[in-house]
């Protein structure tokens, strides 16, 4: 379970004067999910080309399978990929079994084999009506799907997805995250999204990327654990003392970070127990007239908040 | 070799899908025929016109059936070569302005074969719609106004060929670089350099594909041209420019910004 199937060491792309990729490492494991992870431009989409075969890195290698394989084995490897890029385009003259069957042929499978396999992708991502309609006539929701079918249907061991749900509609968007996660265990997956819930729904790793270069990575599990920081959410009254006092709190010693607004306050502490008590003190010293007090945990929305932010 | 059928039957299929192996045949049909028949009636319809002085009119005759056919080639020079480079304008820039080589190219290990059967799918249109158009121009003359010899216009046709090809495929190498129309711009417009600068420097351009027509219409009025040079050197660049087209649309398979 844990044996690596893609391995990135230093990958760098340059294009011209741009450097979309600067040096980035990871390893997938056999059967994991991961989420590339990052703001619009931060390199997702280059390093997934690169991944398919479609760039050839400035620098750096990939390596697919065990170690000691390269060269012809890359090769090889490249017929056990599928790839989705962003924005499928497809013959718009062909009907979508037709594209399927060509797809499949070209990635090696034999006529009969192809064609039944191309059936079976369509009825796995619910185009089995719409077979032998001209592709031109889809609406954009099936165009992803039949993307999503055409990177499925040489039954690969990895699929490269690059944000396949962000051009969907929320039933359009329901769908395929379901059928990733029935996907999940049998192939790799690694697709790129710039929303941290797609990447938490089904991902279990995550590489979060910011210009280029790999701002974190690992379990999603560790990341949360990692990120997680006692929080108080605090609401006043308006008025004049609520906001004085307000004010004041980033002074308190025990108070790690605190964003302020007129009247509510969002405060990272140290120690939750000590932070609670203390400030239930205050305010009832004082007559603060709070609406609301709540305690709870920073996310990895935060997080991702804080990393792209910077 | 079962790479090249793949995409060789899909090339096909697309053209017959666009219609291609309709309206570039028909194309080289009318102005095939078209030719024959308008130089039979030309002096009737002089005639008729009116205000020729009978003296003039006795001037313009039908000319013999081989000057026939060598006019037919130079109509198919122009309009001919026009509808054809503009038919295969986007067999490579197509793909990469649309963003289907995004999908095509991973999965295959080796550029070659596909690029050679859109080449060879291009010949096909190609050569079907000349042997059509001349085939036309042949029956009519033959029937309105007087034999011809088999020999001299099968080797004119072949030669004809061979100009129409090397230029038609300069558009696969310029299609992986530029948009399609630019590419068909480009390569119209190199023919007509090459073609010129041939007829400009005979001795220093023995060699040059641009001799082609001229040898394919001396074969047929009767010279017996030696194109050997020319019909080799044409073939070569058939051959690098596929290549060319395999190597630059390895390195660039998209568009920035596609």
């Amino acid at each position: 379970m844990m044996e690596p199937v893609l391995r990135i060491h230093n990958l760098t792309k340059h294009m011209g004067s741009l450097t979309p990729v600067k040096g980035i490492s990871f390893n997938l494991e056999r059967g994991s999910c991961t989420a590339l992870l990052g703001p619009n431009g931060a390199g997702k989409t280059t390093t997934l080309r690169m991944l398919a075969g479609l760039l050839s890195p400035s620098q750096g290698e990939i390596r697919y399978g065990n170690s000691g394989e390269t060269g012809a084995d890359n090769q090889r490897w490249q017929k056990r990929i599928g790839y989705l890029p962003q924005y499928p385009k497809f013959y718009g003259w062909m009907s979508g079994l037709e594209y399927l069957i060509f797809s499949a042929k070209l990635s090696g499978l034999p006529g009969k084999q192809a064609k039944l396999r191309s059936l079976e992708v369509l009825e796995m991502v619910g185009l089995q009506e719409a077979a032998n309609r001209r592709i031109s006539g889809y609406s954009g929701g099936m165009k992803q799907r039949l993307g999503i079918a055409q990177a499925l249907v040489h039954e690969p061991e990895m699929i490269l997805l690059d944000e396949p749900v962000s051009a969907l509609d929320p039933i359009g968007r329901r769908e395929v995250m379901d059928l990733l996660d029935r996907l999940r265990g049998e192939v790799t997956i690694l697709f790129s999204t710039h929303v941290l819930h797609d990447a938490e729904e089904v991902c279990d790793r995550m590489v979060l990327m910011v210009d280029g270069r790999i701002a974190e990575q690992g379990e999603l599990s560790e990341l949360r654990a990692k990120y997680r920081q006692p929080l108080l959410l605090l609401e006043v009254e308006p008025g004049e003392r609520e906001a004085d006092w307000l004010r004041s709190l980033p002074e308190r010693h025990f108070i790690e970070e605190a964003e302020i607004r007129n009247r509510a306050a969002r405060l990272v502490v140290q120690d939750m127990d000590e932070a609670r008590a203390a400030l239930v003190r205050e305010m009832a010293d004082a007559g603060i007239r709070f609406q609301r007090i709540e305690a709870g945990a920073s996310s990895l929305e935060d997080m991702f908040m804080k990393v792209v932010g910077a | 070799m079962s790479m090249f059928w793949i995409h060789f039957k899909k090339e096909m299929l697309e053209a017959a899908r666009s219609y291609k192996w309709i309206w570039v045949p028909a194309v080289f049909l009318l102005l095939g025929v078209m030719q024959p028949v308008m130089m039979y009636y030309l002096p009737d319809i002089l005639m008729m016109s009116g205000d020729i002085p009978p003296e003039a009119a006795a001037l313009i005759t039908v000319p013999p059936p081989e000057e026939i056919l060598a006019s037919t080639l130079s109509q198919f020079s122009t309009i001919g070569l026009l509808v054809l480079v503009l038919s295969a304008m986007n067999t490579v820039a197509g793909e990469r302005s649309n963003g289907t080589a995004e999908l095509v190219l991973p999965r295959i290990s080796s550029v070659l074969p596909m690029m050679i059967a859109k080449w060879a799918a291009m010949m096909s249109l190609l050569i079907l719609s000349f042997v059509l158009g001349y085939a036309g121009s042949a029956y009519y003359t033959s029937q309105l106004i007087g034999t011809l010899e088999w020999g001299p216009m099968l080797g004119a046709g072949a030669f004809y060929i061979a100009w129409l090809a090397w230029i038609v495929t300069l558009v696969l190498p310029l299609g992986a670089v530029l948009r399609g129309p630019a590419a068909a711009f480009i390569a119209l417009g190199s023919a007509a350099a090459l073609t010129m600068l041939a007829s400009l420097l005979p001795s220093h351009l023995q060699w040059s594909p641009g001799r082609l027509s001229a040898i394919a219409t001396e074969c047929l009025t009767g010279g017996d041209p030696s194109a050997w040079a020319p019909a080799v050197s044409a073939v070569c660049f058939m051959a690098l420019s596929t290549i060319a087209a395999t190597l630059l649309l390895k390195r660039r398979p998209l568009l920035p910004q596609a």
